[in-house]
């Protein structure tokens, strides 16, 4: 089993433009060191209609409310300063802000697995002798001789689909088939409810039980750490 | 005087079916709809049976206001489906409860 670098085509050389910029860089540096609520709020404003902070404030009281930190705690800016730059996601036109949001799940996987393993990289193929690799590359990998992982990331639930499970499984059975391990997973920025139910339709004959799910209450586990 | 936690509740179910509908044409996640239907249904009614005589906690009542607010702005049936993941945790979030 190898990793290596996937070759860009069109698609991936503008999609690079965002994933390098700087506002999913922020957004993702932002949610890192993040509560659930908080990225429960990052996950409705980004995919909200509303432009008006008073709203996003009133849903979430945990975070603004009588009882949430005041102005100047940590706690406090943060959550403002994850409403602020979810607004500015949302702003963007339908179309980029889809793909602002994808960036963000991986930049911030990128960071969370960094935190417990590594090397990371982004956008890698896995090859296996004897096998046809992949066109496709996994979004994020940790490298580690011995534990490496291959991890899909997905803004939404429904972004959950057969042809995804059914790479992350192939990869892992590749390693196997070497006498190797490779840790494959979904990392989603949506509720695990959700997320299950969705895998339990599209999974087909595909086996979950070598397919890790990481929902957004538990991001936290990417880096080896407790929910905040 | 407070709401309890079940009118709440009721009123989160209630903007969740408006989801619900507006989503409905996109008939090819018509399963996925269900799914989500079915569990988050469950969940919200569950957590109604334990702590709905509660009254509900400070700031509870603007934010299934809010959420309502939301639910009835969105138009795109896509968007719909995925809110109908993200309004039950909203709405749990706002009476302290994990989704």
């Amino acid at each position: 089993m190898r990793f290596m670098e996937a070759r860009p085509d069109g698609r991936a050389v503008v999609y690079a433009h965002i994933q390098a910029d700087p506002l999913v860089l922020r957004a993702a540096d932002l949610l890192a060191d993040a509560t659930t609520t908080q990225r429960l709020l990052a996950r409705a404003v980004m995919n909200g209609e509303s432009a008006d902070p008073a709203r996003w404030r009133a849903m979430f009281p945990a975070l603004f409310g009588p009882s949430a930190p005041g102005p100047g705690d940590p706690a406090r800016d943060r959550s403002e300063a994850i409403l602020g730059v979810s607004l500015e996601v949302a702003d963007r036109g339908e179309q980029t802000r889809s793909q602002f949001r994808g960036a963000v799940v991986e930049a911030l996987a990128e960071r969370l697995l960094a935190g417990r393993t590594g090397p990371v990289r982004r956008e890698r193929r896995i090859l296996f002798d004897g096998r046809p690799a992949e066109i496709h590359p996994y979004d994020v990998t940790a490298e580690r001789e011995g534990a490496a992982e291959a991890w899909d990331c997905k803004w939404g639930a429904r972004g959950i689909k057969a042809d995804v499970i059914h790479q992350l499984d192939d990869a892992r059975r590749g390693a196997a088939d070497e006498g190797g391990k490779l840790l494959v997973g979904l990392v989603v920025f949506d509720a695990r409810r959700s997320c299950e139910v969705r895998l339990v339709r599209e999974r087909g004959p595909v086996s979950l039980d070598g397919l890790r799910l990481v929902a957004l209450e538990g991001l936290d586990r990417l880096a080896g750490r407790k929910p905040a | 005087m407070p709401a309890t936690t079940a009118a709440l509740l009721a009123r989160a179910r209630a903007a969740f079916d408006v989801l619900a509908a507006t989503a409905e044409p996109v008939t090819d996640e018509l399963q996925y709809l269900a799914d989500l239907e079915t569990v988050w249904g469950a969940r919200l009614q569950a957590v109604s049976d334990a702590r709905g005589a509660e009254e509900a906690p400070p700031g509870a009542e603007p934010a299934i206001e809010a959420l309502e607010a939301e639910a009835a702005a969105i138009t795109d049936p896509h968007r719909a489906i995925d809110w109908m993941s993200t309004l039950p945790q909203v709405a749990l979030a706002a009476i302290g409860e994990t989704a």
